[in-house]
C-alpha cells in the first residue's frame, strides 16, 4: 500500500493515526508543499496500455490519444495534467469506461475494461469507480442523503452506514443531509458529491476538474477531503486538472501534451508544476516555430 | 426576428412536429365532419332528387300524424278514391294514380320476421310513379291479387326466391299467402335504401294490408300541365296537401338532409373536443419552448428586442406552426372525410354511390386550426416577454413558478361553478336551471382544470407510491412531480377526455340502474313477452295467445298491455292510452294499487287515471271525459276508478272493449307470474311453444329482459368511447412531448445517473414509471371530474324519472389499467432516448 502523510495548517478534516504512515514527516502546509514517497510494494488500480484514440476520420481526423500507457498505483493520488486539447479528459474517460479506446488495453483492478458491453461497463462503473464531476451533478430531487447512497440505491443494495456515516461526518455534511443540492451552495454540492463517490467504496474515484467551479476556500476543501481520503482510507484518486495548487494535492502528476504522456511528476508541489508547465509551453512554442 | 424565429423553430423540429401532431389531428377531424356532412347530404338528396321524376303533381294528406298512421294501417285521413275523380276532372290533369304504402311484416322461411333491425315497405306496384321509379329485374309483374315482387334485398334477407309462397301481415290485416313472381331494384341498382326490404303488391292487396280494406291512397300521383292550386281548389281548398313532383322531391331531399347533418354533427363535436384537447398540448410546448429559450431570449432583449418583438417572434413560430399543420390537416380531412363517406354510404345505406363534395365551410377548419394554435401560444408569449435581459447573464435556473394565483383563481372558479350547479339542482334559479346547471358543469370544469398543478402535489405522490418499490419507480416518481403545473397540463388533456367518457358511462349505468331497477323491484312478474322494435312498429302479437298463457301450468296470473299512442286525445290533448284484458292482473304485476273506485270489470264507458293526471286535469271520480282513439272514434268515458300515483302503471286506462279502435289493437307486452315453486325454465320452455306463431315476439325472463332493455345504452357508450380515442390519441402525444422535453432537459441528470451504474433498462423505467404516472394522474382526475358530471346530470335529471346514481366499475377500471397502458406506450420513445444517451455527452451537455 502506498501511504503518504501530509500535515495541514488547516486541521478541519479529523485524521486517522492509523493510515499515517510513520515514515514521512514532510509538512503539509496548504497547498504550498507536498511530499511524497513511493512505497516498495504497489497494487496497480487503474492501467492503460498502448491506448490509442481518435475522433473524426480522414482529413478531420484528431488523434487525441497515442499510445498511452500508464499505471496508477493502489491508494494513490494521481493528477492528469496538460494544456487544453493535451487529451487528458479523454485519456479519464477511457479509463473510466465512459468512452471506448480504438487500440490498446484499459484495466481497473482485475478487469479489463476494455471490450465490455454496455451492462458489464455499467455494472463496472456502479461497482468499481467513483465519479466526481466540475459541474457536481447531483439529482435535483434527491436529498444529500439520498444523493450519497444514489449508487447504492440503482444497484438495489444498501451502502454500509458505519462508512456511509463516517464520510459524511469527515466531510461535515450531518447537518445538510435532508437539504436539497437547491439548498445547498456549491461547495456543499461538491462535498456531497464527493461523498456519493466515495460511499461505495470503489476501486477507484475519477474526479474531473472537482475545483473547477469553486471558489478557492471550498476548492480547499474538496481536496483536503480527497487528501484525506487517500491518507485516511487508502482511497485511489485519478484527478483531471488544469489548476497546479490542485495538482500539488496529488502523489504523483502525469503531464499530457498532443495525447502523449510528456512527464511523470513525483510528489509535486505547486512551484515545480507550475516550473514544469512553463517549460512545456517554451517546448511547444519551439515546437510550433519549428514547424513554421 | 423572423430570420431568428425561423433558425429557432429548426432547431427545435422533433418538439414542433409532435405539437403540429395535435393541431393535424383536430384539424383533420373538423375538416372531415364538414366533408361528410355535405357529401352525404349531396348523395342522399341526389338519391331521390328525381323521386318524382316524371310526376307534375303529388297529393298527400295534410296532417303530419298521417304520415305515421299510414303505418298502423288507419284510414283515416287518407285520400278516398273519389277524389281520383276530382282530380282528374280538373283541367290539364291527364291522369291520377293512386299510391298506397305503409309498414307491413313477412315472415321468413325460420318463422320470424323479414328484416330483423329495418323495417318492411310495402306498396302497389300499379303506380306509375312506382313503376317508374323502381327498376324491375326479373320474373312479371303482380297481377292477381296474390303475386307480390320483392326488393333484392327482401331476397337476401329472407333466403325466399321467385315461386316461394310468403305470409304477410300488418296490425290491422290477418296474415295471408302470397307467390313471388317478381325482383326489383331500387334507382341505381341499389338493393335498399336503408336496409329496409320491400314487397309489391297489386293495388287491392296493398289495400287489405295498409288501409283497413278501404279504398283510400296514401298518395296521388298526377301527370299533366295544371295548375296545383286548381288542384288544391277542386279537392276543397286546405284539404289535401298538394305539390308539383319538384317541391316533393326537394321535401324529400330535406328530410334526408336532417340524417346528414346529424352524423356532422357528432363528428364535428368531437373534433372540436379533439381541438379542446390540443390546446393544452399547444400551450404546454410553447411553454416549454420558451422556458428553453429563456437566455436566447434575454440575448435578444439584451440587445435591444422590444417586449413586442419577443411576443410577435414567438406568436410567428405559432402561426407558422398552425398554419403548416392546419393546411396538412385540411388535406387528411378531406381524405378522412371521403373515407368516411364511402364507409357511411356503404355500411349505413347499403352501398349508397357517394357524390363527394367538399364545401366552402371546409376552410373553417383552417381558421380553426390556426386561431388555436395562436391563442394558446399568446399566454407563453407574454411570458416570453417578461425574461429580463439580466438573464442572459445569470445561469438559467427556473424554479418552480409558486401555484398560488392559479390555485386561487381555480378554487373561485370551480366554486362558481358548483354554487351555480347547487343552485340549479336546487331549483333556485328561476326557471333557467339547466341552463345554469349546465353553464355550472362548464366553469367547474374550468376551475378544476386550474385547481390541478395543486391537486398533482399530493395525488402525485400518492399515485407515484404504487409505483416506489423500486429505486428507479422511486426516482420517477420524483421527476413526475417535479414540475407541478407541466404534468398537471399534460394530464389535463387526458383528463378532459376520460371526464367525458367516464360522465357519459356513469349516466348510462345510472339509466341501466334505473331501468332495472323499475323492472327488477317493482315488477312482479318472472317471465316477460315482448319483442325487439323495429323500425316505426312496435312488435305485438295475438290476444288470443293471453288466454293460452292463462291456461299454462305453472303461471300464476299475466298482465296484459295494449297501447295507442298516436292520435288518440282526451278531450283535445293529445294522450297515450293503454288497456288491458285484465287490469287487476295487470296492476297485480306491476305493483300499482287502486285509490278510489274498481277496476274489475271495466264497463266500455270507463277509464281509470292515476292520482297525479287527475290534479293535472282537474278531475275526480265520476267526472266524464271526451277521448278520441285513433281510428277517429270519439266517445265520452266517465271515470270509475282513480290509482295511486305510481311511474309503472300512471296513465289513462280504458276498457277492452275499446282496444279495436287502437291502432294497434293487440297486445304490445305481457307479464307472467308464475306460480310459487313451479320451474321457471319450464315454464318459459311452454310459452316459448305457446309464442311459436308469433314473428315479432319472444319470451324472455326477468334479467334477459333487462339486459334486452338495456343493451341499446351499451353501444353507445361503446360508440362515444371509439370517438373520444381521437382525443385520447391527442392527450397521448401530449405525454410523449412532455417525457421527450423532460428526457432533454434531464439530459446532464441522465448522463450522471448513467455514468454512476444505472443501467439502460433501469432509465427506460424510470421514464416509463414517470408517464404512466402521468397518464394514471389524467384518469383519476378525468374519472373523478367524470362521475360528478355524471352525478349532476343524474340529479337534475331525477324528476324526469332517472331516480338511480350507479358508477360504471367496470369501466372505471377498464379506464385505469388503459391509462397504464398508455403511460407505457407513451413513455417508448423518450425511455429509448433516454436509456440510449451517450454517457459521455449527457453529462458535458449544457
Amino acid at each position: 500500500m502506498h501511504h503518504t502523510d501530509h500535515q495541514r495548517s488547516a486541521g478541519a478534516v479529523p485524521r486517522n493515526p492509523e493510515h499515517r504512515n510513520p515514515r514521512h514527516t514532510d509538512t503539509f502546509i496548504e497547498s504550498e508543499s507536498v511530499v511524497s514517497t513511493a512505497s516498495p510494494v504497489k497494487t496497480t488500480a487503474v492501467a492503460a496500455q498502448g491506448v490509442w484514440k481518435a475522433y473524426g476520420s480522414g482529413e478531420a481526423q484528431v488523434v487525441a490519444l497515442r499510445d498511452v500507457s500508464v499505471e496508477f498505483a493502489s491508494g494513490a493520488f494521481t493528477a492528469i495534467m496538460g494544456p487544453s486539447g493535451s487529451g487528458k479528459s479523454t485519456l479519464m474517460h477511457c479509463l473510466a469506461g465512459l468512452d471506448t479506446t480504438d487500440r490498446g488495453t484499459v484495466i481497473i483492478g482485475d478487469s479489463t475494461v476494455t471490450g465490455l458491453g454496455d451492462k458489464a461497463l455499467t455494472k463496472l462503473r456502479r461497482d468499481k469507480i467513483g465519479f466526481i464531476f466540475q459541474q457536481f451533478n447531483l439529482l435535483p430531487t434527491l436529498t444529500a442523503e439520498e444523493n450519497i447512497t444514489l449508487p447504492a440505491a440503482i444497484a438495489g443494495t444498501k451502502a454500509d452506514p458505519d462508512w456511509v456515516k463516517r464520510i459524511i461526518h469527515t466531510l461535515d455534511l450531518t447537518d445538510r443531509l435532508s437539504h436539497k443540492p437547491t439548498e445547498l451552495s456549491g461547495g456543499q454540492q461538491q462535498r456531497v458529491a464527493c461523498a456519493r463517490a466515495l460511499a461505495t467504496r470503489p476501486d477507484v474515484v475519477f474526479a474531473d476538474e472537482p475545483t473547477g467551479n469553486l471558489d478557492t476556500r471550498s476548492g480547499t476543501e474538496v481536496l483536503n477531503f480527497l487528501r484525506t481520503s487517500v491518507d485516511d482510507f487508502g482511497q485511489t484518486i485519478v484527478m483531471v486538472t488544469h489548476d497546479p495548487t490542485a495538482a500539488a494535492y496529488a502523489d504523483r502528476v502525469v503531464f499530457l501534451a498532443d495525447g502523449q504522456i510528456v512527464e511523470d511528476m513525483a510528489d509535486p508541489t505547486a512551484d515545480s508544476v507550475i516550473d514544469k508547465m512553463k517549460h512545456f509551453e517554451e517546448l511547444v512554442a519551439a515546437a510550433q516555430e519549428e514547424a513554421a | 426576428m423572423l430570420r431568428a424565429t425561423l433558425k429557432g423553430m429548426a432547431s427545435r423540429k422533433a418538439r414542433l412536429v409532435l405539437t403540429s401532431l395535435a393541431i393535424v389531428l383536430g384539424t383533420m377531424f373538423v375538416a372531415a365532419a364538414m366533408v361528410l356532412t355535405s357529401t352525404m347530404d349531396k348523395s342522399l338528396s341526389g338519391l331521390v332528387a328525381d323521386a318524382y321524376e316524371g310526376v307534375d303533381g303529388v297529393v298527400t294528406p295534410t296532417s303530419a300524424d298521417a304520415q305515421f298512421e299510414e303505418g298502423f294501417g288507419s284510414a283515416s285521413n287518407l285520400i278516398p278514391a273519389e277524389a281520383l275523380d276530382t282530380i282528374t276532372a280538373v283541367d290539364g290533369v291527364d291522369a291520377a294514380d293512386g299510391a298506397v304504402e305503409g309498414q307491413i311484416n313477412a315472415i321468413g322461411p325460420n318463422g320470424k320476421l323479414v328484416g330483423t333491425f329495418a323495417p318492411t315497405i310495402g306498396f302497389n306496384w300499379e303506380s306509375n310513379a312506382n313503376q317508374e321509379f323502381y327498376g324491375f329485374q326479373e320474373g312479371t309483374e303482380p297481377a292477381a291479387d296474390d303475386e307480390i315482387a320483392v326488393s333484392t334485398k327482401f331476397l337476401a334477407d329472407s333466403g325466399f326466391d321467385i315461386g316461394d309462397r310468403v305470409t304477410v301481415y300488418s296490425y290491422t290485416a290477418d296474415r295471408a299467402e302470397f307467390t313471388i313472381v317478381g325482383v326489383f331494384n331500387l334507382p341505381g341498382d341499389r338493393d335498399s335504401m336503408a336496409g329496409e326490404t320491400m314487397i309489391a303488391f297489386t293495388t287491392p292487396a296493398a289495400q287489405q294490408l295498409m288501409t283497413k280494406g278501404e279504398d283510400v291512397y296514401s298518395a296521388v300521383y298526377l301527370y299533366g300541365d295544371f295548375s296545383t292550386d286548381e288542384v288544391d281548389q277542386a279537392l276543397g281548398a286546405g284539404e289535401y296537401k298538394v305539390q308539383t313532383g319538384q317541391e316533393a322531391s326537394d321535401e324529400l331531399a330535406q328530410g334526408l338532409s336532417v340524417i346528414s347533418s346529424v352524423m356532422g354533427y357528432i363528428f364535428l363535436g368531437f373534433g372540436l373536443i379533439a381541438v379542446f384537447v390540443s390546446v393544452f398540448l399547444i400551450i404546454n410546448t410553447f411553454t416549454i419552448i420558451v422556458a428553453q429559450r429563456q437566455r436566447e431570449l434575454a440575448v435578444l432583449r439584451a440587445m435591444g428586442a422590444g417586449r413586442d418583438q419577443v411576443v410577435r417572434s414567438v406568436l410567428a413560430e405559432a402561426l407558422i406552426v398552425g398554419t403548416i399543420a392546419s393546411i396538412l390537416g385540411l388535406g387528411l380531412g378531406l381524405l378522412l372525410g371521403w373515407g368516411l363517406s364511402l364507409a357511411v354510404g356503404e355500411f349505413m345505406f347499403s352501398g349508397l354511390a357517394v357524390q363527394f363534395t367538399v364545401p366552402a365551410t371546409t376552410l373553417w377548419a383552417l381558421v380553426v386550426g390556426i386561431g388555436v394554435t395562436i391563442l394558446s401560444a399568446v399566454v407563453p408569449a407574454v411570458r416570453a416577454s417578461r425574461v429580463p435581459p439580466v438573464a442572459a447573464m445569470r445561469e438559467a435556473a427556473n424554479p418552480p413558478k409558486p401555484l398560488r394565483t392559479i390555485t386561487i383563481a381555480g378554487a373561485v372558479v370551480t366554486l362558481v361553478g358548483t354554487a351555480l350547479i347547487a343552485l340549479g339542482l336546487s331549483d333556485n334559479l328561476g326557471g333557467e336551471e339547466l341552463l345554469g346547471i349546465l353553464s355550472g358543469v362548464g366553469i367547474a370544469f374550468v376551475g378544476i382544470t386550474l385547481l390541478t398543478p395543486i391537486i398533482s402535489k399530493p395525488l402525485v405522490s400518492f399515485l407515484g407510491l404504487l409505483m416506489s418499490w423500486s429505486f428507479t419507480g422511486k426516482l420517477g416518481k420524483l421527476n413526475a412531480g417535479r414540475n407541478p403545473r407541466r404534468t398537471a397540463i399534460t394530464a389535463s388533456a387526458l383528463m378532459i377526455a376520460v371526464a367525458l367518457i367516464t360522465g357519459i358511462a356513469t349516466i348510462v349505468s345510472s339509466l341501466k340502474a334505473t331501468t332495472a331497477e323499475a323492472l327488477e323491484l317493482n315488477l312482479d312478474s318472472d317471465l316477460i313477452v315482448s319483442g325487439l322494435q323495429t323500425g316505426a312498429n312496435i312488435p305485438t302479437f295475438a290476444s288470443e295467445r293471453i288466454d293460452e298463457l292463462k291456461a299454462l301450468d305453472g303461471v300464476e296470473s299475466v298482465g296484459d298491455v295494449y297501447v295507442d299512442f298516436m292520435g288518440a286525445e282526451v278531450d283535445g290533448e293529445g294522450e297515450i292510452l293503454s288497456s288491458s284484458q285484465d287490469l287487476d292482473a295487470t296492476l297485480k304485476v306491476f305493483g300499482g294499487t287502486v285509490s278510489e273506485g274498481s277496476v274489475t270489470d271495466l264497463a266500455a264507458d270507463s277509464v281509470v287515471i292515476d292520482e297525479g293526471t287527475a290534479e293535472k286535469n282537474d278531475l275526480a271520480l265520476g267526472d266524464t271525459v271526451e277521448v278520441t282513439f285513433s281510428d277517429g272514434t270519439t266517445t265520452p268515458l266517465r271515470i270509475t276508478a282513480i290509482l295511486d300515483g305510481y311511474d309503472l302503471t300512471d296513465g289513462w286506462w280504458v276498457s277492452p272493449e275499446q282496444i279495436e279502435h287502437f291502432a294497434i289493437p293487440k297486445p304490445m307486452q305481457a307479464y307472467i307470474a308464475v306460480t310459487d315453486g313451479a320451474d321457471l325454465l319450464a315454464v318459459q320452455a311452454d310459452v316459448e311453444d305457446v309464442l311459436a306463431d308469433e314473428p315479432e315476439v319472444g319470451v324472455t325472463n326477468n334479467a334477459e329482459f333487462v339486459e334486452q332493455q338495456t343493451s341499446g345504452l351499451d353501444t353507445l357508450v361503446n360508440a362515444v368511447q371509439i370517438l373520444l380515442a381521437l382525443a385520447i390519441i391527442i392527450a397521448i402525444i401530449g405525454v410523449v412531448n412532455t417525457l421527450v422535453l423532460s428526457v432533454l432537459e434531464r439530459t446532464r441528470e441522465l448522463g450522471l445517473l448513467r455514468a454512476v451504474g444505472m443501467t439502460r433498462g433501469q432509465a427506460w423505467r424510470m421514464i416509463t414509471v414517470e408517464s404512466i404516472i402521468i397518464c394514471l394522474f389524467g384518469a383519476v382526475l378525468g374519472i373523478g371530474v367524470g362521475i360528478g358530471l355524471g352525478w349532476t346530470v343524474q340529479q337534475a335529471l331525477e324528476s324526469e324519472g332517472l331516480t338511480n346514481f350507479a358508477l360504471p366499475w367496470g369501466l372505471i377500471v377498464t379506464y385505469l389499467l388503459v391509462s397504464v397502458v398508455v403511460g407505457l406506450l407513451a413513455a417508448l420513445a423518450p425511455a429509448a432516448r433516454a436509456a440510449k444517451l451517450n454517457v459521455l455527452g449527457a453529462i458535458a451537455y449544457e
